[in-house]
């Protein structure tokens, strides 16, 4: 047995001892547990983020004094990488586990029938929790077009304004016929993804107890659809407010026009 | 005795494979006079009867005590481990679970890590290995001690026990899509968990028994609860919750 009087290169990594870090990441439960906090905190980003949005409604003021208060944060950055890195660990972990489940049976069966008597959706097609891959990828294709349109502001087709004019870019894009159809589908899919993940995430992360799981199931199908609605809605609702249109197209006429400004009252 | 026109006639579609390396194919066999009040291994039986008769391979299938209680009976029927109804082996299941005339498709347990050997037969020795590396107690607990000597609350026993009544069939790792063996796991894991016996090494039996799992290749859970329908001993899918919870208290708290 070596003792501490051993001494070699890879002796303060013996110390630090990181094994439990190796088996969060390779082992199976070990990633079920860190998909599990991943995808709460995720959740948690939702919540956030459907909240700013709601300011949409109340109009330029708001949502722009909103926009602007909140990059005007010094911690934005580091808000940012953290969620960044959410969404990576949560992807990655999806494919690899996808990945070694489809490895675990390779010859399917002919049929296949579920025996589980408590389906909310008995279709053939199975329930959310079939499906996760599938709708993560989903969301991850909304959230790609998303993060092209209104951080990387790189569409040709929408007609974008100076940086800080927050509330005419979000109009613009929410005008957007293709970004119209993508961020309702991608929402709705989300809305599967969360009603199967919300609940589910509590159970990799051991907390399942008749005390207190039912309720979880409850609160997660209402938090998939109020957070799927809710998103859902933007892109529909605000395109179809005539003041929030006239709001932003003032801003485009402030732009335009700036130089003749003088000329107008 | 049945009389001659009285039973179901029935329609089978049977996995044959003559050996693990083999191709494998569906073959279809049409059956007379099978009584309602026969269990499905006994439909089997007279399957094989009447194969045998005919000077043809009888069709193998895996059965010991046809009592519940071994685990060795499960076939995939119609799609579902162990057929339709819930809490029931192949062996408790009866043929008047089916009606006359009826389809019936039987394909053995599929997952990588329960290799077919013959026909219905698989090799389910990878969880005899998952309990090798740390479904025990080694710790030495003396003779037999007197039943009330080490006190453990009734509802602990209760659970325990429930954990206990696995029977090891592989109906969880069947039904589910990702053939993931963790309900099973988990019940040796909670099992010993509950009791004082087992918590002295709880720490090293779950990263062991987890790793072996990895290993044997079986996939990891998506909570999808069909192991808890298919499992005819009722463990619940609670067990692996406290699997999660027994895993992350030995990374945190564990020396290994
Ligand atoms: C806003 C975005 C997202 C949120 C809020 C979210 C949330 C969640 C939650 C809460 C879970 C449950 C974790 C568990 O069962 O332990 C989960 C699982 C999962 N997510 Fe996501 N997710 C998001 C995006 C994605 C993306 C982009 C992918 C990419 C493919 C993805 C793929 C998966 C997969 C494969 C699972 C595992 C499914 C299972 O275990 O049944 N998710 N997600
Ligand atoms: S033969 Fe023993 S459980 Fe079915």
């Amino acid at each position: 047995m070596a003792t501490g009087s051993v001494e070699n290169n890879s002796s303060w990594l013996k110390k630090l001892n990181l094994t439990w870090v190796t088996r969060l990441f390779t082992s199976s439960i070990g990633r079920k547990m860190v998909m599990g906090a991943t995808g709460l905190g995720l959740c948690g980003f939702l919540v956030v983020h459907l909240a700013g949005n709601l300011f949409l409604y109340k109009g330029r003021e708001a949502y722009d004094g909103y926009a602007h208060a909140l990059h005007e944060q010094e911690w934005l950055p580091l808000a940012e990488a953290g969620l960044f890195a959410l969404f990576l660990l949560h992807i990655y972990l999806a494919f690899v586990t996808t990945w070694e489940n489809r490895r675990a049976r390779s010859k399917s069966y002919v049929m296949r029938e579920s025996k589980r008597q408590d389906r909310v959706i008995a279709a053939p097609v199975g329930s959310p929790s079939n499906w996760m891959f599938v709708s993560g990828a989903v969301v991850l294709g909304f959230l790609i077009l998303h993060i092209i349109d209104m951080k990387l502001q790189l569409r040709p087709d929408v007609q974008h304004y100076a940086e800080h004019e927050s509330f005419a870019n979000a109009i613009a894009v929410l005008s957007n016929p293709v970004s119209q159809v993508v961020y309702c589908l991608g929402t709705v899919f989300l809305g599967f993804h969360l009603s199967h993940g919300f609940s589910s995430a509590f159970q990799s992360l051991g907390l399942n107890h008749p005390k207190y799981t039912p309720t979880i199931k409850v609160v997660g199908l209402i938090f998939a659809v109020v957070v799927a609605a809710g998103f859902f809605l933007l892109p529909i609702i605000v395109p179809m407010s005539p003041g929030l249109v006239e709001q932003a197209k003032q801003v485009e006429v402030s732009i335009d026009e700036a130089p003749a400004a003088t000329a107008h009252p | 005795m049945a009389s001659a026109h009285n039973g179901m006639r029935l329609t089978l579609k049977i996995w044959r494979q003559p050996s693990p390396q083999a191709a494998g194919r569906l073959q279809t066999y049409e059956m007379r006079d099978v009584s309602p009040d026969v269990s499905f291994l006994e439909m089997l039986d007279q399957l094989n009867e009447q194969l045998i008769a005919q000077g043809e391979e009888p069709v193998a299938f895996d059965h010991d005590c046809r009592e519940g209680i071994c685990g060795m009976c499960g076939v995939m029927i119609n799609g579902q481990a162990h057929g339709p109804q819930n809490q029931t082996t192949t062996c408790q299941l009866h043929m008047r679970s089916f009606h006359d005339g009826d389809v019936i498709l039987i394909e053995p347990f599929r997952a990588d890590a329960f290799p077919v050997i013959k026909d219905l037969v698989v090799n389910r020795s990878a969880f005899d290995r998952i309990i090798q590396s740390g479904g025990f107690v080694s710790v030495n607990t003396g003779s037999a001690p007197e039943g009330n000597a080490i006190p453990v609350p009734r509802h602990m026993q209760e659970k325990a026990m429930d954990a206990a009544a696995c029977i090891g069939c592989g109906a969880c790792v069947a039904s589910c899509k990702n053939a993931s063996a963790m309900l099973f796991t988990s019940a040796k894991v909670s099992q010993m968990a509950y009791l004082p016996q087992g918590k002295a090494e709880r720490s090293q039996r779950v990263l062991s028994m987890v790793a072996k799992m990895d290993e044997e290749g079986f996939g990891a859970c998506t909570n999808t609860g069909e192991c808890e329908a298919a499992c005819p001993a009722g463990i619940q899918l609670s067990n692996i919750a406290v699997m999660n919870r027994e895993y992350m208290r030995a990374l945190l708290t564990s020396h290994e």
